[in-house]
């Protein structure tokens, strides 16, 4: 029965997905160079130009291994993945968003690292990365580098309505103070949309940077102890007030839009609630008049959102050893630094942020080291958090067009927790 | 009616195969894959053992009112857009139908947004219909109102979402049936009109009764073709609303792929497409009967 379901399945998956290369056989030791075939995110145009950069040099460096690199866009990317492992076409490298590693080392299709890896290159990681990249005792993933999520500001217009600038998160500005802020910004500002969300992002950007208003309320997506659950946490008195409160500031509309993702750069809005990855670009835009802040706190303290997109290596990898020392030389610190000079991320290893010009002591995103340690709260870690993410994603959406914030929540929590019940609570299967 | 002097049937079957084969591989099998996975709890890329779960499936479903809505939806979206798009093809082609300076210029014009990807489409439209005032929608509104109009978030609007996607839909497909119907105008013999002329029969009188008998099974076509068009609407809701605000503008494809793909919940995307299926079939059955085409 089982062998019958899984082969009705693949047969789906073929006829779905467009069919792959067929993979050559493992090559022997004379054979040429060790293929290894790596899937990326597409990311921001400096994040890929740095790494084909990488990937050159790796293959110049290494006369025995040849990456090949495929760029895939992250709006469907755990569709991609899904469909590439029902296929048996998952490549040798896989990068992915963070808190997919559980769901994806669930189903069994991740090479625990632990063996790999060099312990020197292990115990370089971030505490948050290392925390980020384990799951059941075992390290299965390792980044580059870990996110920074804040509000990007204009100090000039910040400063001509006389706001107060919140010095780290422990003085963010509260959400009260944050609404009236909003109006006083828009007083001055020609269509009164003065504060920018990405709303033209799609996908896991909705979780990554709203999930912290729930738990800068007390709230959260899911239970973090055992048993596993969204009911009353996800729809929580707390959650519904405080996403009523990102629901105004649209109804009112003080959020642009953002069709062309040229709010701030194109000087519409004078706050950006967006990530580490703006920083070239804001920089480039605004110079010294950009400013890192903290995001609003909902009452329990501000919160941010962690963890970021990271490398494991597939069970389908027939040269672990190879793909290890692709990882190795990608989290070297020289190499950790030109990415996150590209995107503006925190170096993902210690010996990088010790070098880092942006994340010293005087660099200008000290705030995202800052909130690592004690403001930024994980996405939970749970082989769930497809499901997790897809109805948080549907409930904001929904909010963001004004329906009922209470009605879409839960909806989502009930989805989710269907959802955990008929994966029986996702234990894991050894 | 003479007899064939030799049985043609092995003759007609080897030259169907390879669409008989081709359809029952793409079409066929998966749709029997579904039919069976919709009975089971399959999950994709699940460790868990699947399980036969008998009705299940099709029960949540059909108590899930944002998949009824859906359902509702592309009832609707059907019900505008076919006989809409239908009448305004045909419209499009009499008028190219007249001999026009710069006619193949006009049936290019008409014909283009059908050779542009639906993605494309999609994406161009978002941006046609942006919010506020200088919004080209909005502004065009605007100025047809003399400043009447205020101002609407088209795609985020509950009302307006599923208006707009069947606007963008029909401005998209349109040139289609257009170019279609005029194949058919076109094979109608110009002698019917000189002796409907010679009857008294004015222009109306013309397009009653030689017009639209001539293009009888043309129409007949068209609209069978459209409705199945209609009901696969997938991708402007993917790119241009997500099926929002709430369910507004989703769509049975739509909530089907979320399930399966996002959620991994196969079996219920399989149910949903088998529910679909027999629905789109009872339709399009429905239309064989009451449209007959004239031998």
């Amino acid at each position: 029965m089982r062998g019958l379901i899984a082969g009705l399945l693949l047969l789906a998956a073929l006829s779905l997905a467009a069919c792959g290369e067929e993979s050559s056989a493992p090559p022997g030791a004379d054979d040429g160079p060790v293929r290894l075939r790596v899937w990326v995110h597409s990311g921001q145009p400096g994040e890929r130009a740095v790494i084909r950069d990488q990937v050159a040099r790796f293959n110049a460096a290494e006369p025995g291994v040849q990456v090949e690199l495929t760029v895939i866009p992250e709006g469907g990317y755990n569709a991609q993945v899904q469909a590439a492992a029902l296929a048996g076409d998952l490549p040798d490298v896989l990068e992915f968003d963070g808190p997919f590693l559980y769901s994806y080392a669930w189903q069994g299709h991740l090479r625990p690292l632990d063996g790999l890896l060099p312990a020197a290159v292990r115990d370089d990681l971030l505490p948050s990365l290392a925390a980020q990249g384990s799951w059941n005792g075992r390290l299965y993933a390792v980044g580059a580098f870990d996110s920074g999520l804040g509000l990007w500001g204009r100090k000039s217009l910040l400063e001509a309505v006389g706001a107060r600038l919140p010095a780290g998160p422990d003085a963010a500005w509260s959400a009260t103070e944050f609404a009236q802020l909003l109006e006083r910004l828009a007083e001055r500002d020609s269509d009164g949309a003065v504060l920018d969300l990405k709303l033209n992002y799609t996908g896991e950007w909705f979780t990554y940077a709203f999930s912290p208003v729930l738990q800068s309320a007390g709230a959260d997506l899911v239970t973090r102890a055992p048993p596993l659950r969204a009911g009353g946490v996800l729809d929580s008195g707390e959650a519904v007030a405080a996403l009523r409160r990102v629901q105004d500031w649209i109804r009112a509309g003080r959020v642009d839009p953002n069709l062309d993702d040229a709010a701030f750069t194109g000087g519409r809005v004078a706050l950006s609630w967006a990530g580490h990855w703006e920083y070239p670009r804001y920089r480039k835009a605004v110079g010294d008049d950009l400013v890192l802040l903290p995001l609003p706190d909902f009452g329990a303290g501000s919160r941010t959102g962690q963890g970021s997109w990271n490398w494991a290596i597939t069970t389908r990898c027939d040269r672990p050893e190879a793909a290890a020392r692709f990882l190795g030389f990608l989290l070297q610190p020289d190499e950790v630094l030109a990415m996150t000079a590209a995107n503006g991320a925190v170096p993902g290893t210690r010996r990088a942020v010790a070098r880092s010009p942006l994340y010293g002591p005087a660099g200008p995103l000290r705030l995202f080291v800052a909130q690592l340690g004690e403001n930024a709260v994980p996405r939970p870690r749970t082989p769930a958090y497809p499901v997790i993410t897809s109805a948080f994603q549907k409930a904001f959406q929904d909010i963001r067009n004004g329906l009922d914030v209470e009605e879409a929540l839960r909806r989502a929590a009930a989805l989710i927790d269907q959802d955990i019940q008929d994966n029986r609570g996702y234990r894991a299967v050894e | 009616m003479p007899r064939p002097l030799t049985d043609q049937t092995p003759a007609a079957w080897s030259m169907a195969a390879p669409a008989v084969a081709g359809l029952a591989l793409f079409v066929g099998l998966p749709f029997l894959v579904a039919f069976g996975l919709a009975f089971t709890s399959a999950r994709l890329g699940s460790p868990l053992p699947v399980e036969f779960l008998g009705w299940e499936q099709f029960r949540r479903i059909l108590a899930d009112p944002a998949f009824l809505r859906a359902l509702a939806n592309n009832g609707l979206f059907a019900m505008v857009v076919v006989p809409l798009q239908t009448v305004l093809a045909l419209g499009l082609a009499l008028l190219l139908n007249q001999p026009l300076r710069g006619l193949p210029l006009f049936r290019t014009l008409f014909f283009m947004p059908v050779v542009f990807p639906m993605s494309l489409v999609a994406v161009v439209w978002v941006l046609l219909y942006a919010p506020g005032g200088t919004g080209p929608v909005n502004a065009f509104l605007g100025w047809l109102s003399f400043g009447a109009w205020s101002p609407r978030d088209f795609l985020h609007d509950p009302a307006w979402a599923l208006p707009a996607i069947m606007l963008t839909s029909i401005w998209q497909g349109v040139g289609f049936q257009m170019v279609i119907l005029l194949a058919g105008l076109q094979a109608i013999p110009a002698e019917r009109y000189e002796a409907a002329a010679i009857d008294g029969a004015g222009g109306w009188g013309q397009f009653l009764h030689v017009t639209l008998p001539g293009l009888r099974n043309t129409l007949i076509f068209v609209v069978v073709v459209t409705s199945i068009l209609a009901f696969r609407l997938f991708d402007q809701v993917r790119i241009m609303t997500q099926g929002g605000p709430g369910e507004a503008s989703a769509t049975v494809i739509y909530a089907a792929v979320r399930a399966a793909f996002e959620r991994q919940q196969v079996a219920r995307g399989a149910a949903m497409t088998v529910v679909f299926f027999l629905i789109v079939l009872a339709v399009t059955l429905l239309q064989r009967r009451l449209l007959r085409q004239e031998r």
